[in-house]
């Protein structure tokens, strides 16, 4: 039993990523997407291991997926048609939402489509106070009436979000349960055992994204076991989540709303992961496809994480790996405005028709086709031969621009690329201003298929000294999800003033969270292994509107003395506010757990050690400036261990095209990593 | 040689990037709901003559893009690298606006030369003065809303002027709350001034200069080519605020459009005058002054919204505001509440431009954003409590292409709610009802947005609530092209039972235990004529609860049995319907247009001339008197004319007749 899978879907492919433990080898392979045929990528990917790898699927330890299902049923509304029960009085909860919009400037603006309209939307009699107390008991005719109007109006499911439930989730499993024989056909899911926390709209909009989904991940899920016990997989499959860690496919079928994001948070932990092996702490990851361009920080070798991330224009109040959009990738068109001035995006040709370069259809021009105009793209094909560049079609596109700017070709593909970049620039900046964190010590890592090409330029507009490029950009999500620990995280809202009287309340909360997580671990996820815990809890000063989560340690809360937990919540205001109320009451808010598997990092083959500068393929044209200039083109097979070489160079491979822009040089260290510097 | 465009475009994203730095800056290192929950602050990149340059897309406030920091930063002679200065006088250039806000620039150098400044607004909690929050509608002058400071410097070569920092905590309510906020703002200037010069040296201090005049230019065309496809003429529109003060009369604000050709004037000329009460917009007369532009901004980007916020957009308008009216008061008119008239001034040219450009214009959005503030008494712990409940918020108006947003929107959009668990947690109140109000959307072929309903129970003696900036109780939100006003907002205690109270336009009451408090907002105005509205979505606006089944009979003449729509019966009451009415190019409700029966053009007409030529003193007093007198005819025919009002009241008031 020596092999770890990791096969994560994309916008357009799937990639694997094998690892042998016996040998520390690493395999990978990128496929085009079947997403209307579930698990027929996964089966045809694997035997494509067998035949060019050697895979034995008896010997599979460990399968690890990451789909975008979950997501692109949000995104293209496509999910299940839901009804939702709430307290009687409160029926508008998800349409009114916060009520603040994303988009305020002008007066036609709106909140997202609510995905439960309001005909499916009944208000039950029931109330339960902030308190816990019962003032209003569960009207079980009212809730069977909402049930058989629910199933007359065509709803599959029904997700149950009573007020307070946080609390005192009483009512909301007594709803289940009746539901459950009043309804037998439609799945319920309540919203405390979702996420059972404080807020009534962000955990009910939580519990509906997961009620949504449902249907169609648990499908999907079934047919990947099949698909996987077939191929004579034996080992249970797992699925990645948006907090970086994994869950047993089987458990996914149900808390599905935790694999949403998945697919940006596995790649941020497969960057975290090649970052930590080569040595370096902070890390801003760069992850650019061709239809959408991602960054995230990673501080002292931890990825960030935060609640509120948004999917298709709807919150999503999970911890998640906090990863923020700074655009759409190398498909971001490109146009002239009125007063002659040019811009790249919002609109993106994405994976259809894409690139006009891609000959698929797209005519107009984006940013890949600047590229491609400019010379860097089109000397060996793109995505494991799948692309091949048509740099006519890159200038016919192009051209039609330049027309409209009154520069020529050339000019007017740079000035695409330095657009973008300031684009990209201008929204990477509110990231750093939201951690107030220093650019200047931290590593920029692109990845992705079109990352490389753009690393080194984004670098020099962010004034960042260090680049480095994995080995293999193209596959790092598949990597995050191989590497990735079991985990889930745990909450439960306390909202009391922080002193000894609710110090044992603060102990029994944390008992039971814990109690919870081994149940979870050790029962629901079969893990035998050492676990890793670690305590938390939103903090604040009474009268402010806002928490911060202060981290805890557990003989903190053994030792019983409450005053070690509100002088670390003074010192993380301190750090963060630049002073400290010692004289205010604090409250507790919520408590937090998070527990981990422990597992074994992996350890890759490493090359053995080189001299001196490898040898260019050839020299090609480039235009920068304004000027055609000579620049060599390395392929990255050629890049061993201790090979330096310096920019301006182009670096070809199989799944991207990397760009070295003049002053930045570097090695290649043993995992085959570039570490670019450019001296300050 | 002029900056070329690709280098523009991409300074354009730099600079912006600067002000969003500043304001991510002071977001996350400032702890006051001010900030933190209202967003109630604005961050700003301005040239080296103080106009706003860049701001900050995503994150507070949306009222400062065309700021002029010119004239309040000239009252401070000469700068120096690591100044700091400051104001929250709305008297000293008429750059704040009312007392808690507090205003400050950082001045970026090149060697002796200044580039350009950081700048940016708070608003404080409490800045002292009469009441808590220093604002109330009650106040009279503006020396009773909170201690003022005139542009000076706090910070003077870096360092801090500590003097002038005790009396500001010394004079304020909740001084660690000022402190921290301005300890986070000062912080956000400093990172302005670092990305500032990060920019200078990357395209050089005479490309940076020229660049920052030419994105002035590049916002000045976009708002002149839109300006270019709206038809050259004269637009005028009026619109009321409920009351000028306390039970007081109507405060009128009146606007003529005049676009001719790229370039437009805004004369508010016939708007009241000043008020002896705190709802003065102090503007100094500024032609291009922000707050009077706030609803050109809001029209600008619905019309574009690819433009380019800054101060360049409000270069082709020009404002006429005559001295001594409720939008140029005089010192020391009393000013706090502006925000209540700032949502009438906006909504006055949001109908002007719908009488221009009608194919492309919303109805009225609901105009009044109401803060709910509760203080009570926890009967466990015995302690006060002082919070902010929700701010209640209407509907946007209908749209050209959809209905208007329910529950917020358009010029409402910025406000965010507090959920239920956390008020109930922290307040001693019981939340009844918190959603949307059905048939409060003004009917139309594109409806009005649902205004929002709250209803809470309180508990504890003594318990006072107010509702600050509550307007739209009696004028509605008005309907356009054949679509209904929006329905008027209300407050009522103990609704439904012999305790009833109707409240009016009351912003301040007093609850016993018990008492249930009822506030809903008013509903977005409609659009298009509500019998064009395909039946089937009436349909579905009755299966969703949005509309009642007896308001699709009456307003919309939609029939419906058994779920269904009754085609015949439908298209018949519709043909009596489309009969019976008569649609203007606005609704405005049974309200205004009793109001306007006695204040008729022709008398608001003769009152503004009056007024005009009295001293400023006696306006708001001889206004009251006149709508007194109007007021006491109980037939039209016997009602005086103003004139005859006016030379009556002259004769009871011999001083009066002596200053004519």
């Amino acid at each position: 039993m020596s092999w770890r899978i990791g096969a994560d879907i994309g916008g357009t492919f799937i990639d694997f990523c094998a690892f042998d433990e016996a040998t520390g080898r690493l395999a990978t392979l990128k496929l085009l997407a079947t997403p209307e045929e579930p698990g027929h990528e996964v089966t045809e990917g694997l035997a494509l291991l067998e035949e060019r790898h050697g895979l034995d699927p008896a010997e599979v330890a460990a399968f690890v997926h990451g789909t975008t299902i979950g997501i692109n049923t949000i995104i293209q509304r496509k999910g299940a048609d839901l009804a939702l029960l709430t307290t009687a009085g409160f029926e508008d909860v998800i349409e009114l939402a916060r009520l603040r919009m994303p988009e305020m400037h002008g007066l036609f603006c709106a909140r997202a489509e609510p995905l439960v309209p309001r005909d499916r939307i009944f208000g039950i009699p029931e109330r339960i106070l902030a308190d816990g107390a019962e003032q209003t008991p569960l009207d079980a005719g009212a809730l069977r009436r909402a049930a058989a109007a629910a199933r007359a109006k065509g709803a599959q499911g029904i997700v149950v979000a009573f007020l307070n439930a946080y609390r005192n989730a009483e009512h909301e499993c007594r709803a289940k349960a009746i539901l459950a024989e009043a309804a037998p056909d439609l799945f319920v899911f309540t919203s405390a055992e979702v996420w059972p926390v404080i807020r009534e709209y962000e955990r009910s909009t939580t519990a509906i994204l997961n009620g949504y989904v449902h249907p169609r991940v648990a499908r999907y899920l079934d047919s990947l076991e099949v698909a996987l016990a077939r191929r004579g997989i034996a080992a249970a499959p797992m699925v990645t989540k948006s907090n970086g860690g994994v869950m047993s496919a089987a458990r996914g079928k149900t808390a599905c709303v935790n694999m949403l994001l998945s697919g940006t948070a596995s790649g941020v932990m497969g960057a975290a992961f090649l970052a930590r092996q080569a040595g370096i702490g902070n890390l801003l990851t760069l992850d650019v496809g061709g239809t959408s361009a991602d960054v995230a920080l990673v501080i002292e070798g931890r990825p960030q994480f935060g609640m509120g991330e948004t999917i298709g224009d709807l919150p999503l109040y999970l911890p998640s790996v906090s990863v923020t959009s700074i655009g759409d990738g190398g498909g971001s068109i490109a146009s002239v405005d009125g007063f002659g001035v040019l811009k790249v995006g919002p609109e993106s040709a994405g994976s259809t028709p894409g690139p006009a370069c891609y000959g698929r259809g797209g005519t107009r021009a984006t940013i890949t086709d600047a590229m491609a105009v400019s010379g860097y793209l089109g000397h060996t094909p793109l995505a494991y031969a799948s692309v091949a560049i048509d740099r006519s079609r890159a200038a016919a596109a192009v051209a039609a621009l330049a027309r409209g700017s009154g520069l020529g070709l050339h000019a007017t593909a740079e000035a695409i690329v330095k657009i973008a970049i300031s684009n990209m620039y201008a929204e990477i900046n509110k990231l750093i201003a939201r951690y107030g964190a220093d650019l200047r010590d931290f590593t920029l890592m692109p990845f992705g298929g079109a990352g490389p090409m753009l690393g080194c330029l984004l670098a020099d507009e962010l004034d960042m000294e260090r680049v480095l490029i994995p080995r293999r950009p193209g596959i790092v999500s598949a990597l995050g999800g191989l590497i990735a620990d079991v985990r889930n995280d745990f909450i439960r809202t306390l909202f009391v003033d922080a002193g000894w009287a609710t110090m044992g309340a603060v102990a029994e909360g944390f008992a039971s969270l814990r109690a919870e997580a081994e149940s979870w671990l050790r029962h629901d996820q079969r893990f035998a292994g050492p676990a890793h815990v670690t305590l938390s809890a939103d903090m604040r000063y009474a009268g402010q509107s806002f928490e911060i989560e202060v981290e805890l340690d557990e003989s903190w809360i053994a030792a019983g003395v409450m005053t070690t937990i509100t002088e670390a919540f003074h010192r993380r205001h301190q750090e963060i506010y630049d002073f400290a109320d010692r004289g205010a009451i604090v409250q507790i808010i919520n408590l937090r757990l998070v527990i981990t598997s422990v597992i074994a990092a992996p350890v890759f083959l490493t090359e053995e050690r080189r001299w001196g500068a490898p040898a260019p393929e050839k020299q090609v044209e480039v235009w920068r400036d304004g000027a055609p200039r000579k620049m060599p083109l390395y392929f990255r097979s050629g890049l061993q261990r201790g090979h330096s070489i310096a920019g301006p160079a182009i670096v070809a491979q199989e799944d991207a095209t990397i760009v070295l822009t003049a002053g930045f040089a570097g090695t290649v260290d043993a995992c085959g990593n570039l570490h670019l510097r450019r001296p300050g | 040689m002029p900056i070329d465009k690709v280098t523009l475009q991409i300074l354009a994203n730099h600079v912006r990037a600067t002000a969003e730095s500043m304001a991510y800056t002071l977001y996350r290192t400032a702890h006051s709901t001010f900030v933190k929950e209202t967003e109630d602050f604005t961050t700003q990149i301005t040239d080296a003559a103080g106009l706003a340059v860049a701001v900050p897309m995503d994150l507070g406030a949306t009222w400062y893009p065309g700021i002029n920091y010119g004239r309040a930063m000239a009252m401070i002679g000469s700068y120096e690298p690591g100044d700091i200065a400051f104001t929250n006088d709305p008297y000293s250039g008429f750059l704040a606006t009312h007392v808690p806000d507090l205003h400050m620039w950082k001045p970026i150098f090149h060697g002796d030369e200044i580039l350009c400044f950081a700048c940016g607004h708070i608003h404080n909690t409490d800045m002292g003065g009469a009441v808590p929050a220093s604002l109330s509608r009650a106040l009279t002058e503006v020396h009773q809303e909170g201690v003022r400071f005139p542009p000076m410097k706090l910070y003077r070569r870096g360092v801090l002027n500590e003097e002038i920092l005790e009396v500001m905590l010394l004079n304020v309510r909740k001084p660690e709350q000022n402190l921290g906020d301005l300890k986070a703002f000062v912080g956000a200037l400093n990172t302005g001034e670092r990305k500032a010069r990060a920019m200078i040296e990357k395209f050089g201090p005479e490309t940076f200069k020229q660049g920052l005049a030419a994105l002035l230019d590049y916002a000045e065309h976009q708002a002149r080519e839109i300006l270019r496809g709206i038809p050259d003429g004269e637009y005028a529109f009026a619109d009321y605020a409920d009351e000028d003060g306390p039970n007081g009369n109507p405060c009128r604000l009146a606007l003529r459009l005049v676009i001719a050709g790229d370039s437009a004037i805004l004369d508010f000329t016939g708007s009241d005058p000043q008020l002896t009460s705190a709802l003065n917009v102090p503007t100094g007369g500024d032609m291009r002054h922000t707050l009077l532009l706030v609803g050109i901004y809001y029209v600008l980007y619905t019309l574009n919204p690819a433009l380019l916020l800054n101060a360049g957009l409000t270069r082709p308008f020009t404002c006429i505001v005559p001295e001594g009216t409720v939008l140029n008061p005089l010192y020391p008119a009393a000013v706090g509440m502006r925000s209540l008239t700032c949502a009438r001034l906006r909504s006055v040219i949001f109908g002007a431009f719908s009488l221009a450009i009608p194919e492309r214009m919303p109805a009225a959005p609901a105009g009044s954003s109401s803060i709910l503030n509760v203080m009570t008494t926890d009967n466990r712990t015995r302690r006060t409590i002082l919070a902010a409940i929700n701010p209640v918020v209407g509907g946007a108006g209908g749209m050209p292409h959809r209905d208007g947003t329910n529950g917020s929107g358009a010029d409402g959009a910025y406000l965010k709610n507090t959920p239920v668990e956390i008020t109930e947690a922290e307040v001693p109140v019981q939340i009844l009802r918190y959603g949307l109000l059905p048939d409060s959307g003004g009917a139309g072929a594109h409806r009005g947005g649902l205004a929002t309903v709250l209803e809470f129970k309180v508990f504890a003696p003594h318990t006072r609530i107010t509702a600050r900036n509550r307007d739209r109780s009696r004028f509605r939100p008005w309907g356009i092209l054949g679509g209904q006003a929006g329905q008027p907002s209300d407050f009522v205690l103990n609704s439904g039972t012999d305790r009833e109270v109707r409240l009016g336009n009351t912003d301040t009451i007093a609850c016993d235990p018990g008492d249930v408090v009822h506030i809903h907002s008013p509903g977005g105005g409609g659009r298009g004529d509500p019998l064009e509205r395909d039946p089937v979505r009436v349909l579905l606006d009755v299966v969703r609860g949005y509309v009642s089944l007896a308001a699709a009979a009456r307003e919309y003449g939609v029939l419906l049995h058994d779920g269904a729509v009754d085609v015949a019966a439908t298209a018949a009451r519709r043909a009596v319907l489309r009969r019976e009415r008569q649609n203007g190019h606005f609704a405005f409700g049974p309200e205004r247009e009793r109001h306007e029966a006695v204040w008729t053009g022709e008398n608001y007409a003769a009152l503004t001339e009056i007024l005009g030529g009295l001293p400023v003193h006696w306006r708001f007093f001889v206004k009251a008197r006149l709508f007194e007198h109007l007021a006491r005819a109980t037939e039209p025919a016997n009602r005086p004319s103003v004139r005859e009002a006016f030379a009556a009241l002259c004769a009871s008031y011999p001083e009066l007749g002596a200053i004519l």
